[in-house]
């Protein structure tokens, strides 16, 4: 059996802690680029009290939410979670985000990603893993597609930034193609 | 696609209703009989109230999986009820089943509900087997699930006591496999 399922080659996933990952997590959104790659909301700075809230509250039913942390110096870099919204399809959706532009391209999120996918085909056998993610967003494209996604659909001009229309692009990965990729379950 | 999940010949699969004072009172009659609720369930049998029996309705659309109030095709009686609890990562779900008053059963009820849920296990929710387990004594039960495709997967001993007398508890499970053997309408039907 595999039992480090938490652990990664850089990072663990973890779970939040309110009262040490509140500041860290709150001052990620003073950087208006990481909010635009994160989703499609407008950019808003976030409130210590609603980060303390979202932090405290418990998961809800069929969301998998983790904190990144380095395995070097346990240090909150980013979260990530699974959401599962049809159990009976066995398909979940992907959501990342490394939040200090320092800790961009370090490998942090290719190895949560990673982790994540062996959690979501082996802990809580998915049949597939989905995510959406901007055209204007390669580096998180290449990261998926290192992880092993492929790019499965394109919604044309579904974004406005900065006076262009931008596509919302689909990614996902198939069980199958995970399981050959990672021939092996690594311990 | 198969349309007609909730349909059978004799009654239907539906909603519980927990503002329905009729599903409130069905609830309340059927535990007024303290063989139901032994051969339904292993808590000590007791009589429900109203509040109960409301909650027990409300909570009905609330859990992973599904449970279905048992009518007939032409009216809005409740005969009884079958769930089916869901755990997801495993696929698995337990089958939980009642036909309330003595005058419905062996009716062919509890059989026809059998197959309306397993066929809603298999083809909606995707599930790889069911689960159920059942009282020793309860031969009524024993012969529907496996008429139904179950088969006997274990016992535990000396389970349950009722009036001095030892009853193991079966355990019984159906795989997807077997069910699409017996069931072809477990085929979806694309229509040309």
């Amino acid at each position: 059996m595999a039992s480090h399922l938490f652990h990664g080659q850089l990072i663990r996933l973890a779970a939040a802690n309110a009262d040490s990952d509140t500041d860290t997590w709150a001052n990620w959104a003073r950087d208006s680029e990481f909010l635009r790659l994160l989703d499609s909301d407008p950019a808003k700075p976030w409130s210590r009290q609603q980060t303390r809230k979202d932090l405290e509250e418990e998961p809800k039913p069929h969301a998998f939410p983790f904190v990144i942390r380095t395995l070097a110096d346990d240090r909150l870099v980013g979260f990530i979670g699974l959401w599962i919204p049809n159990w009976n399809h066995g398909d979940g959706w992907v959501g990342i985000g490394i939040g200090h532009r320092d800790d961009w391209g370090k490998g942090y999120g290719t190895d949560a990603l990673r982790v994540l996918l062996r959690y979501a085909f082996t802990e809580i056998n998915l049949r597939r893993v989905s995510l959406g993610l901007f055209a204007y967003n390669p580096r998180a494209q290449r990261a998926y597609e290192k992880a092993g996604f492929v790019l499965e659909g394109r919604m044309r001009q579904a974004h406005h930034r900065d006076g262009q229309r931008l596509d919302e692009l689909c990614m996902g990965v198939l069980r199958e193609e995970w399981e050959e990729k990672n021939s092996k379950i690594q311990d | 696609m198969n349309s007609h999940l909730f349909q059978g010949s004799l009654l239907r699969l539906t909603a519980a209703n927990p503002d329905s004072s009729a599903d409130v009172d069905a609830l309340m009659r059927w535990a007024r009989d303290s063989e139901y609720l032994r051969l339904q369930e292993g808590d000590p049998a007791m009589p429900r109230s109203a509040a109960r029996a409301k909650e027990i309705l409300s909570n009905a659309q609330d859990h992973d999986g599904a449970t279905f109030i048992l009518r007939p095709l032409d009216d809005e009686r409740a005969l009884g009820f079958v769930g089916l609890w869901a755990n997801w990562t495993h696929g698995d779900a337990w089958l939980g089943i009642g036909i309330g008053d003595r005058a419905d059963w062996s009716k062919g009820y509890g059989s026809e509900a059998l197959r309306l849920a397993l066929r809603y296990a298999f083809t909606e929710l995707n599930l790889h087997r069911v689960s159920l387990t059942v009282l020793e004594g309860n031969a009524r039960a024993i012969r529907a699930y496996e008429k139904a495709g179950f088969v006997l997967e274990g016992q535990a001993r000396h389970y349950s006591r009722y009036d001095g007398q030892w009853y193991g508890e079966v355990f019984m499970g159906v795989l997807r496999e077997d069910w699409e053997e017996k069931d072809s309408s477990s085929k979806i039907q694309v229509p040309n």
